[in-house]
């Protein structure tokens, strides 16, 4: 890892000054409700629960289930993930509670208690890049798959994993509620899981919930925490993340391509880190961005 | 609050116990549904128990199950 030293302002316009310009195109994309997200996290979660009964119903065959389950459990981080930068609705607000819902509602399929989530994100976004500090480092590799077993390798149990380590660490007021939260979680989706098998149906189980959670937890170790820092060598505001693009287009990168907008402004939806990117493309390079995309 | 690490004994308990309890009648079920017999005329659940205890048991000493 190296530390790169802060950016010479170029001739003519202060550090100040580009600061100022970063920030003014920043506002224009902050501040409204991201009801789509609202819409993704809530309507996420009924699909993944619908997806019991009419499994359990012989409606939908077993095959499809899998399949419906793993896309629904990769998408379910995203809203929650907004709700974590208070994007929904920020804390004092009217709508705030719609935020907390979605934060604490959408990754439930994917066992990640939002409090923990939080807690955890913050250390990255703080340390992004930083072996010691990152709790989503255990994820480097030169490669995607290289990434995705060592993903794999850090979430066993033994692991000192980058998570466990980050909430050692936290002086959170939250962190009691989280770990609680997290707990009870962890023991539900456990009791679940055997009542489950122990009354006829661990296939279904192992087929809705426990492969797709693994599947999912991968795919977004992969695209969220792997590809938008790669190679996971440099840190520092303009250096620890980088706009890409994906060889298999945004939507299933989860639109992560713009992430350097993301860790600039964690204020601005998903869906505006694509055309904010393109409003400040000149000032990012300007300010020695890691950006590689060809356009 | 200092953050509680969970106990040795709880780590290792928890593979076996996942195995015994989720693995076993998911290998049980799984054979079943494929109309394997179970090796050496065994029932399909003692099998996935014999299985699944083991493979929970192996993964607590390495500390992963992959």
């Amino acid at each position: 890892m190296s530390a790169v030293a802060p950016i010479e302002p170029t001739p003519g316009r202060s550090e100040r000054e580009l600061k100022r310009e970063e920030a003014a195109i920043a506002r224009k994309y902050m501040g409204r409700v991201p009801w789509e997200m609202v819409a993704w996290g809530l309507g996420n979660f009924v699909l993944w629960l619908s997806i019991w009964p009419l499994t359990f119903a012989g409606i939908l065959p077993l095959w499809a289930a899998f399949v419906l389950s793993t896309v629904s459990i990769t998408l379910c981080y995203l809203p929650s993930h907004e709700a974590q930068h208070s994007i929904i609705a920020t804390e004092g607000s009217p709508l705030r509670w719609l935020n907390e819902l979605v934060g604490h509602v959408s990754t439930i399929p994917l066992l990640l208690p939002y409090r923990i989530a939080w807690i955890t994100h913050k250390q990255h976004h703080a340390n992004a890049n930083d072996p010691e500090l990152d709790p989503d480092h255990a994820n480097q590799g030169d490669t995607w798959w290289q990434a995705a077993w060592n993903g794999i390798q850090a979430r066993q149990f033994g692991a000192g994993h980058g998570y466990k380590n980050a909430l050692a660490r936290s002086d959170d007021p939250n962190l009691g509620k989280a770990l609680r939260e997290g707990t009870i979680l962890s023991l539900s989706y456990y009791a679940i899981l055997v009542t489950l098998a122990w009354s006829g149906h661990a296939i279904e189980a192992a087929l809705i919930w426990w492969l797709p959670r693994h599947i999912a937890m991968t795919y977004i170790q992969v695209f969220l925490s792997w590809a938008p820092h790669h190679p996971m060598e440099e840190t520092g505001r303009y250096r620890d993340t980088r706009a890409w693009r994906s060889p298999v287009g945004t939507i299933l990168s989860l639109g992560m391509e713009y992430h350097i907008v993301h860790h600039l402004f964690p204020r601005i939806p998903l869906f505006q880190t694509g055309p904010a990117y393109h409003e400040m493309r000149a000032l990012l390079d300007e300010r020695g961005c890691r950006n590689d995309r060809p356009d | 609050m200092r953050f509680m690490r969970s106990s040795p004994l709880l780590t290792a308990a928890g593979p076996v116990l996942f195995g015994g309890a989720f693995l076993a009648p998911l290998i049980a079920q799984s054979l079943e549904a494929a109309s394997i017999p179970a090796p050496f005329g065994l029932e399909p659940l003692v099998f996935g128990l014999a299985v699944g205890i083991s493979l929970g048991f192996v993964a607590a000493l390495r500390g992963r199950w992959v």
